[in-house]
């Protein structure tokens, strides 16, 4: 038994649980972006930076699934993955799922409360920006401890 | 002298070097000269022409490009302030009947609205050939109006009668729908009270508003006027849309109003005696000389400079390559009075990491050359040509990083290499794979962060230890300066030697057992070093309980420098999307359709590849300056030098005359 159904599967528990977290903390930073701009639409340029802030997570979820039909060769039609490879890579893609899920959600929290002290004075501009972006550190390492593993996993036996 | 006020802050105002101290009161012997209400004056065409503006703006949208936004203010000729100052009433009383006419319109289109409710009342009375106030006529009392309900002739009349068997009537029912019946009765004069008894048990109500003319007449006259309204307002907005020609001189006689606005504030701030005015101001260093041969050119007066104390506002003075950064510096806070400027140690870090996670040798080329035909093109003003600037440093940064990562748009190259000549070329070898017998495009050995991820991830970190330590070195030199050379030593300095022992000790794990032992040794002394001195400020048993406890801070510096992981991730992600864009682009073949196909993935692609990691590497370069060195040393709380200058928005006036 080889294991490239869990090798897809950890490509795919790495792109869906950290795009969820993605897309459920863009959408609510942009639904109150958009109340913002409602009122004043020369925040746009703004108001885009904050929304997109809670978006990485998707995106590293995207490249640890990448990586992991890349390197199980699941792309190139030349898979070999033995049963423990398999495992190993449905286990690696916990990490920036899980991860990528939570600090999703809460970077989504925090970019609403960004555009909302932006939008009462622009000033605040940056140090809500650099707020937001205090959450990241936390889908980053969950991204770093998959990458590391995924790259490795070849070379296991 | 007084007489040459005018010429002199005209002056001033032009040369832009003063920031005038705006206080409340006058000294003593000195009188203020008000003349707030010319001020208002001005403020008031300010924001007339500026409403004038925004009609125009709706009625005849400016054409306008998609990168017009970078577009500087229109320069003018110094001798063309004269012009639109001799103008500027003329202009005014466009912009005013501008703004009758809009006014003229919102009035129309409220009264429009009135007739069309009037209308919709009426329209149920059509069929009535009698005014609707009609009540009586000679031997009769007449009742017009609606029941709440459906009716028909005879209903109603049983209705009535149900109520009063005895009153006489006769009815004609005029419109009636579900829930609504309009109405005529007609009673004998007599039994009108009888009648309105009756009638009221029903719900019977008058129309709201009866006019005394047969409601078919009255419609007919109300059509007519809104017909007219329209008319008018389509007048109203034609002549609106005939002044946009007079847009660019409106937009000029707004900034000369604002301009005289801000002389006329800075006038009602000075202090006055009968024969001599003062004028109190920051003025930089070192345009001193400029500003008193400038005042004694072209006034009678004596200018003295002194101190400038605690409260002075801070001007930055940057190298052509800083600059840009300045306002990166001033979105975080303006530097205090005890701060070094940090912007040089800030403009590289910012370009270098900002390169490091671009990291693309194709986006950077775009970068550079894009900003470059823009700033040409444009001229844009000096804030968005320093934003371009910085963006175009940043360029040149993330070419390099591509270079080094072996990135040009991805692996386009060698990507597209391969699918057009079916060969397997990769785009260059990784430094731990250099042995790789296939063929690759760039000579050089390359870092290729998928492959070499750990090693980048060490680089990284130690970019990131050499930030922090530049930043900790700031503070060091800020406390020497204050000669508060414990906070420079025990403080800064014994921290700065535990983290290069540290690092010495991490090198050492993979060079030779010797450094580790040096390493430990650097990083033990100066741990116990801390403990010794940062319980200084405490009595007793506190003083080594503050110094263990402020070993516990190695948590903060700990997770500060894992935080430059996001140089690898970051990286790491823009190569790869890159990769899976250029991917998916050749996966069609390379027939017609293939290459169609190709060249629209291609381009959507990068595009979203390059809106996508240039925000998040600008975001992310910004939290590192921020938060990880800014912490270090940076108090900020300064304010800004705002000189006394030509503060306009739209127009801006040649330099030298």
């Amino acid at each position: 038994m080889n294991g490239i159904f869990f090798a897809i599967l950890g490509a795919a528990i790495a792109t869906v649980l950290a795009g969820i977290g993605s897309a459920k903390g863009v959408g609510s930073a942009a639904q109150t972006a958009m109340g913002v701009l409602s009122e004043d639409s020369s925040m746009f340029g703004k108001m885009l930076v904050l929304t997109l802030l809670p978006g990485t997570q998707g995106l590293y979820g995207f490249i640890v699934g990448f990586l992991i039909l890349v390197s199980s060769g699941v792309l190139s039609g030349a898979a070999n993955v033995t049963l423990a490879q398999g495992l190993a890579y449905a286990g690696a893609s916990l990490a920036i799922g899980f991860g990528g899920l939570f600090s999703g959600l809460a970077q989504g929290k925090a970019a609403v409360a960004g555009i909302a002290m932006s939008a009462k004075d622009e000033k605040n501009f940056s140090k809500g920006m650099v707020s937001v972006t205090l959450v990241e550190i936390y889908a980053l390492l969950a991204f770093i401890v998959s990458l590391l593993v995924v790259i490795q996993i070849p070379n296991l036996k | 002298m007084r007489q040459d006020r005018k010429r002199l802050l005209e002056h001033l105002q032009d040369s832009g070097l003063i920031q005038v101290v705006k206080s409340d009161k006058s000294k003593q012997g000195f009188d203020r000269v008000d003349v707030s209400s010319q001020m208002q004056v001005f403020e008031r065409n300010v924001t007339l022409t500026e409403q004038a503006l925004k009609i125009l703006d709706a009625a005849a949208p400016e054409k306008t490009g998609l990168l017009s936004s970078f577009k500087g203010r229109r320069e003018i000729d110094p001798d063309e302030i004269g012009e639109i100052a001799s103008k500027a009433k003329k202009v005014i009383e466009i912009c005013t009947r501008i703004t009758e006419l809009d006014k003229k319109r919102a009035d129309n289109a409220a009264e429009q609205i009135r007739i069309k409710t009037r209308l919709a009342q009426l329209e149920t009375w059509q069929k009535l050939d009698i005014p609707l106030n009609t009540t009586a006529t000679k031997s009769t009392a007449v009742f017009i109006g609606s029941f709440p309900a459906q009716y028909t002739e005879q209903r109603l009349g049983e209705a009535l009668a149900a109520e009063n068997p005895k009153l006489e009537f006769e009815l004609e029912i005029e419109h009636s729908e579900p829930g609504m019946t309009c109405a005529v009765i007609f009673v004998p004069a007599s039994q009108k009270t009888m009648a309105e008894d009756a009638l009221r048990a029903l719900s019977f109500a008058r129309p709201m508003s009866p006019t005394s003319k047969v409601p078919k007449v009255k419609t007919e006259k109300l059509k007519e006027k809104s017909r007219r309204l329209a008319e008018e307002s389509a007048r109203a907005s034609e002549e609106i849309a005939s002044y946009t020609e007079h847009r660019e001189s409106i937009k000029s006689t707004q900034d000369y109003f604002r301009i005289r606005t801000d002389k006329y504030n800075v006038i009602n701030h000075l202090d006055h005696s009968r024969h001599v005015f003062v004028i109190e101001g920051y003025v930089p260093e070192e345009d001193c000389e400029k500003l008193e041969t400038l005042c004694n050119r072209v006034s009678t007066c004596h200018v003295s400079f002194g101190d400038a104390g605690e409260d002075a506002p801070v001007k930055l003075k940057n190298s052509k390559f800083a600059k840009p950064a300045q306002n990166i510096l001033t979105m975080y806070a303006s530097p205090g009075p005890d701060d070094l400027d940090p912007t040089p140690v800030l403009a590289f870090f910012f370009y270098f990491f900002f390169g490091m996670m671009f990291s693309d040798a194709g986006y950077g080329l775009l970068m550079v050359i894009a900003i470059g035909i823009v700033l040409k093109v444009f001229k844009p003003d000096e804030r968005m040509r320093n934003n371009l600037k910085l963006f175009q440093y940043c360029g040149v940064s993330t070419t390099l990083w591509g270079l080094v990562f072996g990135s040009i748009f991805g692996d386009a190259p060698a990507a597209l290499y391969n699918a057009f000549t079916g060969s397997n070329v990769v785009m260059a070898h990784s430094i731990s794979n250099m042995g790789d017998p296939t063929p690759a495009l760039l000579p050089w050995p390359i870092i290729d962060p998928q492959k070499d991820a750990l090693t980048l991830m060490i680089i990284s970190i130690a970019f990131g230890l050499v930030h922090i330590l530049v930043g900790m070195g700031c503070k060091f030199v800020v406390c020497f300066k204050k000669k508060d050379y414990a906070g420079a030593f025990f403080d800064t300095g014994l921290w700065m030697l535990m983290l290069m022992g540290f690092a010495v000790l991490a090198a050492g794990m993979i060079a030779s057992p010797v450094l580790i032992t040096v390493g430990a040794v650097i990083a033990i002394a100066s741990a116990v070093g801390l403990v010794l001195t940062q319980g200084r400020g405490k009595k007793g048993f506190g003083k080594v309980i503050g110094g263990l406890a402020s070993l516990y801070d190695i948590t903060s510096y700990v997770s500060d420098l894992l935080s430059y992981s996001r140089l690898l991730a970051l990286g790491l992600t823009t190569g790869v999307m890159a990769q899976v864009f250029n991917m998916l682009s050749t996966m069609m073949g390379t027939n017609v359709l293939g290459i169609v196909f190709l060249v629209v993935i291609f381009l959507m692609g990068h595009a979203i590849n390059i809106g996508l990691n240039a925000l998040g590497a600008y975001v992310h370069t910004m939290r590192l300056q921020y938060v990880e060195m800014f912490s270090k040393f940076y108090e900020g709380g300064g304010k800004e030098f705002e000189p006394f200058s030509l503060n306009s928005k739209y127009i801006k006036i040649q330099e030298d005359k």
